[in-house]
C-alpha cells in the first residue's frame, strides 16, 4: 500500500488525480496540503480526506503529487523531497529551467523519484503509435507534425508570472515529450511564431513551433488555445510521423461519439478511449511499490520546458534559436 | 468562335481539352506535346491539329486561346511567346518555375492586353470557397491560426518530372501552393516565412515540407505539404481559428460515396475501397467557365496575374527558408 498526499489543488488535475488515487486498491490517499486554505478544506470534503500541514503530511506520505502552479512546484517538490516523499510533479517541471533543475537536484540529493505527469504518454493510440516506430515500421524517421489545441483555460494558467508562459508553454511540452520519447532524439533548434490573437489574457495563446531534432527529423507544434467554447469537446492530442517506410498519424481523443441533447444546446463529442490518468497514477504507484524507475523522468520534464522557453526566445528574437543557447 | 490550343497533352492537359470543348463557343483547334504520340492522340479526339512543339503551336493563326499545360519551367516562356502573338492564355500553376520570368511572363499579357490567369482551382472548390465566404462574414471573428494540409503520394512515372525538384519545386511550388493561394486570398499580404522540407535533400520519390507563414494581419498559418504518403492516397486539411469561432474541414471525414468492390473472381488484386465526392460542377470547370467569360467581356480574372505572383513568391520564400535555414521576409527582392 502506497501512501499518497496531494500538495496544492491549484491545477485542475488534481482532482482526477485524486480520484484515480482512491479507486486504486495499492495506493491510499492519505491527506492533501495547500496554499489555500478554503481550497483544501473543500477538497478534503470532497475525497473524503484531511487537509493537513505540509510537513504533517510529508510525515504521513510515501510519496506525493504536486499539482501547484507551475510557477510554485519548487516550493513543494523540494521540501517533499527533503521529507524522503517520491514525487509525481504535474507538467511543465517549473515555469523556469532554473527551478526544475533545483527540484532536479534535490530528489536526486534525498534519493527518491521526481517523476513529470505526462499523460500522453499512456494513451493507447500514442503506445500504438511508440511500438511501430520501435519495431521501425515507418522506416528511417524523416518529419512530424503536432497539434494539442484546447480551450482558453483562464485563471493562473494565462499569468505568466505563476505559468511561466500562455499555450505555447502549456501545451508544446506535451508535444515535444511524445517525439522525444517516440524519436528517441533530442530537440537541437526551434523557431516560433508566438502572439496572443484570440483572448484577452496577459499571456500568449497561439503559435506555430517548428522542432529540429539531432537525427535531422523537423516538426511542427500547434500548441494554440484555438477550440472556441461551443467546440463540441475541450481539446485534441494529435501526432503524425513521417518515415521513409510510411506515415502514422495518431490521435489521442478520437475515441468518441457524437452526443445531440436539445438539453445541452450544442453537440458534444464524449470519449470513451481508456482512462489515460489513471493509467498513469497506477503506473507511478507501482513504481514507488516496487521500487523501479517511473518511465517519465524530471530530466524528461526538464527538457520539455526549455524547447517551450527557446520557442519563446526564438519568437523575440525573430530567427530560429539553438538549445545550447537556452541550456547554457 | 475561340480557337483552343492546347500544350502538354497529359492529365491536365487533356482535361481542360475536354472542359474547353464544352462551350458553345470554343474549339480545341491544336494540341502539342513535345511526346507526338500524346499530341496527336487528344488532336484525333477534338478533330484537331497536332504540334511536336508549343511554339509551333503558338504560330498556329486559329488559335486564339493558348491552354498551357507543361512541366512548369515551361509555363513562363510559354506564356510570354503566346502573349506577344496576341493569344488569350490560361496556365496551369505555378505561373512560372522563378520569380523574374513570372514578372516577365505578366508585363508580356499586360503589354498584348490579353487575358491571363492561372489555375489556382482551389478557389473554386467549394469547400474552400464556402470557408472564405464565411470567414468574410465574420463566422470565426477576428482569424489568429490557420492551418492546412494536402497530403498525398509521390507523383509516380511516366510523370516523373515532378520528381526532379529544379524543375517542379518540389512539394512546395506545387503543392503546397495551392494552400499557400488559399491563404493569401483570406488574410492578404505574407510578411515573412519559414520552413523545413526534405526537398532537395531528402530520400528519391518522397517530398515532405512544413511552411510556418506570419501575415501582416497577424495571422500565423501552418502549411503541410506531402509528397510522402502511401501513392493512391490523397486527401486535404483546413482549419482556421478565430477569437469567436473555428472553421474545421478534413477531406477523409466529408466524403458521401464510398465503394468497396470485391475483387474479380480468381484475381489476386487486393479489394480496395474508393472513396468519391461527387459535384454537380467540377471545381476544374468552373475555373476555365471563369477564365471564359473574362476572354470574352475582357474584365480581369479573379485570380489575377497579380495573386499567381505572390503565391509563387511564398511558395519559393519557403523554399529559399528550408535551404537556407533562415525566416525569409517578404515581398522577396
Amino acid at each position: 500500500m502506497v501512501k499518497i498526499g496531494i500538495l496544492s489543488f491549484a491545477h485542475t488535475h488534481a482532482s482526477a488525480y485524486a480520484r484515480c488515487v482512491k479507486e486504486l486498491p495499492n495506493a491510499r490517499l492519505v491527506g492533501i496540503a495547500d496554499s489555500s486554505q478554503a481550497r483544501g478544506e473543500r477538497m478534503a470534503a470532497q475525497f473524503g480526506t484531511r487537509l493537513m500541514a505540509r510537513n504533517e503530511l510529508l510525515a504521513k506520505a510515501d510519496a506525493v503529487i504536486v499539482t501547484a502552479e507551475n510557477a510554485r512546484h519548487a516550493r513543494w517538490v523540494i521540501p517533499a523531497a527533503q521529507a524522503g516523499c517520491h514525487v509525481l510533479c504535474e507538467k511543465p517541471i517549473a515555469a523556469d529551467p532554473a527551478d526544475g533543475r533545483r527540484m532536479i537536484a534535490a530528489c536526486e540529493a534525498a534519493g527518491v523519484q521526481l517523476g513529470i505527469a505526462f499523460p500522453c504518454r499512456f494513451m493507447p493510440p500514442m503506445l500504438r503509435l511508440k511500438a511501430l516506430c520501435d519495431d521501425g515500421a515507418l522506416g528511417k524517421f524523416l518529419a512530424a507534425t503536432g497539434a494539442n489545441r484546447g480551450r482558453m483555460p483562464g485563471g493562473w494558467f494565462t499569468k505568466p508570472k505563476l505559468a511561466g508562459g500562455g499555450a505555447v508553454l502549456d501545451h508544446s511540452v506535451h508535444l515535444v515529450d511524445l517525439l522525444r520519447w517516440m524519436l528517441k532524439a533530442e530537440v537541437v533548434e526551434v523557431y516560433a511564431e508566438v502572439d496572443r490573437l484570440m483572448h484577452d489574457i496577459a499571456s500568449d495563446d497561439c503559435g506555430a513551433v517548428t522542432v529540429t531534432f539531432d537525427n535531422g527529423v523537423f516538426a511542427t507544434l500547434d500548441p494554440s488555445w484555438s477550440r472556441p467554447r461551443c467546440y463540441p469537446t475541450w481539446g485534441d492530442v494529435m501526432l503524425q510521423i513521417v518515415g521513409t517506410d510510411g506515415v502514422a498519424a495518431a490521435n489521442g481523443f478520437r475515441q468518441k461519439f457524437d452526443l445531440y441533447d436539445d438539453r445541452r444546446g450544442v453537440g458534444e463529442w464524449h470519449y470513451w478511449g481508456s482512462d489515460v490518468n489513471r493509467a498513469m497514477i497506477a503506473d507511478f504507484v507501482d513504481a514507488v511499490e516496487n521500487d523501479r524507475p517511473f518511465g517519465v523522468t524530471g530530466d524528461d520534464g526538464l527538457r520539455a520546458l526549455e524547447v517551450a522557453v527557446a520557442a519563446y526566445r526564438s519568437a523575440a528574437l525573430g530567427r530560429p534559436v539553438k538549445m545550447q543557447e537556452i541550456s547554457a | 468562335m475561340y480557337g483552343v490550343g492546347i500544350i502538354g497533352c497529359g492529365g491536365m492537359g487533356s482535361g481542360h481539352a475536354a472542359r474547353f470543348a464544352s462551350f458553345p463557343d470554343a474549339q480545341v483547334v491544336a494540341c502539342a506535346d513535345v511526346v507526338e504520340e500524346r499530341a496527336q492522340r487528344l488532336a484525333a479526339e477534338h478533330g484537331a491539329r497536332a504540334y511536336g512543339d508549343g511554339r509551333r503551336l503558338l504560330a498556329d493563326r486559329r488559335v486564339d486561346i493558348a491552354v498551357i499545360c507543361t512541366p512548369t519551367p515551361f509555363h513562363a516562356p510559354l506564356i510570354e511567346a503566346a502573349a506577344k502573338r496576341g493569344k488569350h492564355i490560361f496556365s496551369e500553376k505555378p505561373l512560372a518555375r522563378t520569380l523574374a520570368e513570372a514578372r516577365r511572363a505578366i508585363a508580356a499579357a499586360e503589354e498584348a492586353g490579353v487575358r491571363l490567369m492561372v489555375g489556382h482551382v482551389l478557389r473554386f472548390f467549394p469547400e474552400y470557397a464556402l470557408a472564405k465566404r464565411l470567414l468574410d462574414e465574420g463566422a470565426v471573428g477576428r482569424p489568429a491560426v490557420a492551418r492546412t494540409a494536402r497530403c498525398s503520394g509521390h507523383p509516380q512515372p511516366p510523370a516523373d518530372w515532378y520528381g526532379d525538384y529544379a524543375m517542379s519545386g518540389g512539394v512546395l511550388v506545387d503543392m503546397a501552393i495551392h494552400d499557400i493561394d488559399f491563404l493569401l486570398w483570406c488574410f492578404g499580404p505574407a510578411e515573412r516565412v519559414y520552413c523545413k522540407a526534405l526537398t532537395h535533400r531528402g530520400p528519391a520519390l518522397t517530398d515532405y515540407g512544413l511552411v510556418t507563414v506570419r501575415f501582416r494581419n497577424r495571422v500565423i498559418a501552418h502549411v503541410e505539404g506531402s509528397w510522402a504518403h502511401t501513392p493512391g492516397i490523397f486527401y486535404t486539411q483546413l482549419e482556421i481559428a478565430g477569437d469567436r469561432g473555428l472553421i474545421e474541414y478534413d477531406s477523409d471525414t466529408a466524403v458521401p460515396l464510398r465503394v468497396w468492390r470485391k475483387p474479380k473472381r480468381g484475381s489476386r488484386a487486393p479489394a480496395v475501397v474508393v472513396p468519391e465526392s461527387p459535384l454537380a460542377d467540377s471545381p476544374y470547370a468552373a475555373e476555365v467557365r471563369e477564365f471564359m467569360d473574362c476572354v470574352r467581356t475582357g474584365r480581369q480574372p479573379s485570380v489575377t496575374p497579380e495573386d499567381a505572383y505572390r503565391a509563387l513568391e511564398v511558395a519559393l520564400a519557403a523554399e529559399q527558408s528550408t535551404l537556407r535555414g533562415e525566416v525569409v521576409a517578404l515581398p522577396l527582392a
